[in-house]
This record gives C-alpha cells, structure tokens and sequence, in this order.
C-alpha cells in the first residue's frame, strides 16, 4: 500500500507540475530526508471517507520560475512573493483535487479546505501534525526538479483505506 | 460578436492562467472582469454586460456553486452560459453542476479544452482558430 500511494503521489505532482506550471519532474528514488531551511511550503486539509492533510515544499530556487511559468512570464519578468505564495497554494489545491479521487475513488466526495502557506518551521509543522493526531498514516516523495525539488506528503488520520473503498 | 467574460476564482494565478488561455485560444474576446469569489462576482455581473461567466466552485466567502444559484434566481443573469474549472474530482458533485447547467473544465487545463467547451456552451460554430 504505501509503496502504491507513494507512486500515486509521485504520478499526480508530475502530471500537476508539467500541465499547470510546464516543469518536467522525475521521481528520487529513497531520498525522503529533506534540509527544509530552503524551501517554501503549504497545507491542504481534507475531509471525507478518510481525513488528512497534504503537505507541498518546493526549493525557493524553482519557485520563481515555477511561478513565472504559470503566469506565462518572460525570464526577464520577476515575481512577487504574493504570487509566489499564490502559486503554490494553487499548485497543491490541484494536486489535492486529483489525488484524492485517485486513492478514493471518483464517486468520493470529500470537503477540501483553502490551501495554506505555512509560515513556521516546516520540519516543526511536520513534527506537530504528527504529535496532534492520533492513528496517522504517513506517506512521502520527492520529485526532482530542474535546478530543485519537491517534496509531496500525505497523512491520513484514522483508518486508512476506509472499509468501502478495499 | 465579441464575448465579455467573467472569471472568477479566488488565486489571482488561475485567473491569468485563465486569461491567457482565453487569449491563446483564438474566440473573439471583448471585455474581460475579474472577481475573486462568488459574492465579488454576482456585483460584477449588476454592473457589466457579461456574455460568459467562467468560475471556479471551492471560493472564501461565497462559493461558486452559491453564486451560480444566485444568477439561475435573477432574470438577466439566468441565461448566461457559465464553465465550472475546478479541480472537484467527485462525480456527485460534477453531476450536481451539470444540471444546473454549467459545463464543467478540470484542472489542471489546456486552453483546447477552454476553447472548445466555451464553443459548445456557447453554440458558436467556425473553425478552431475562432473564426465564424
């Protein structure tokens, strides 16, 4: 299972990444560990046939170009922080939206919340959601970048697959 | 006859993707309006003249689904086509929008898929490059 959900994590942030910000990824094999001091990251959190939230830190080195893509910027043309922010919390809310059907099925129904940067420590956040919830199953990849990464990760709370969907 | 659109979505970065493609895809653009929820957009709409209302569903304030059972209500706004582009993936909920007539787009987009659900919503005809 968790083998299978890694895959599905690596598949649907590759598909997001290439269709929406036109940035090629391929999957690192076994390299979970991430320094997040360098990078941006947010949350999303779900809610139905299971609950959880997904997690997306991107390189602050990739961002700008990431960002720049998804607004059809010319290399000369700079962006801002604002959109930056924007641009990941958009890139995670489609990941979130297509992942989930994914592992649930299309006839799921789930209540998505607005995606959120996440302004402190990332390795703290991590460490809190696991700290704050009980029975949480944790599942992560790591997509390489052109000239960075991304780091994609999952935690379902609860009993995971729900009993309909095995 | 050029085509006033609204776009409404809460990322500022989807609504450019969404210009973008609307100007990529060669249809014969008029005005276009920017709102960033479904409240925004529903003052846009009784201040503007809008052919097509383009919309997503998950929005603070007043989602899009809200909105469009707002315009179904009001008498000039009941007939203007709208397309849904949302990244909704369930299909309850997709077939909860397509009977209230909206055309539906899943993110992430190619501005082909744009083009050719606004034609089809829109009934225009022509060839792809936008020409009638």
């Amino acid at each position: 299972m968790t083998e299978q959900i890694k895959e599905t994590l690596c598949r649907v942030t590759g598909d997001v990444l290439e269709k929406l910000a036109f940035i090629f990824s391929f999957p690192e094999e076994g390299s979970e560990d991430t320094d997040y001091g360098s990078s941006l990251a947010a949350s999303v959190s779900f809610a139905g046939p299971f609950t959880g939230t997904l997690v997306m830190a991107v390189s602050d080195d990739t961002l700008p170009e990431l960002t720049g893509n998804m607004l059809g910027l010319d290399d000369s043309e700079s962006t801002t922080a604002e959109q930056q922010h924007d641009a990941l919390k958009e890139l995670i809310n489609v990941v979130c939206g297509n992942l989930l059907p994914v592992i649930s099925g299309r006839q799921s129904i789930f209540n998505v919340n607005a995606p959120q940067i996440i302004t402190e420590n990332i390795a703290s956040y991590l460490q809190s959601i696991s700290e704050e919830n009980g029975q949480l199953r944790a599942f992560a990849a790591k997509l390489s970048l052109d000239g960075g990464e991304c780091d994609i990760l999952l935690f379902i709370k609860g009993k995971f697959p729900p009993e309909d969907t095995e | 006859m050029a085509i006033n659109v609204l776009i409404v979505d809460d990322s500022s970065v989807m609504r450019a993707m969404i210009l973008k493609s609307l100007r990529m895809s060669g249809l014969p653009l008029g005005e276009t309006h920017q709102s960033a929820n479904g409240q925004e957009g529903l003052e846009t709409l009784n201040r503007h003249w809008v052919d097509l209302v383009i919309a997503d569903i998950n929005m603070p304030v007043m989602t899009g689904e809200e909105m469009i059972d707002r315009m179904k209500e009001h008498p000039e706004m009941k007939d203007i086509p709208i397309v849904v582009i949302s990244t909704e993936g369930s299909e309850t909920r997709l077939e909860q929008l397509q009977r209230k007539g909206a055309a539906f787009i899943h993110k992430p987009f190619s501005p082909e898929k744009i083009r050719d659900t606004i034609k089809t919503i829109m009934k225009l005809g022509g060839s792809d490059d936008g020409t009638n």
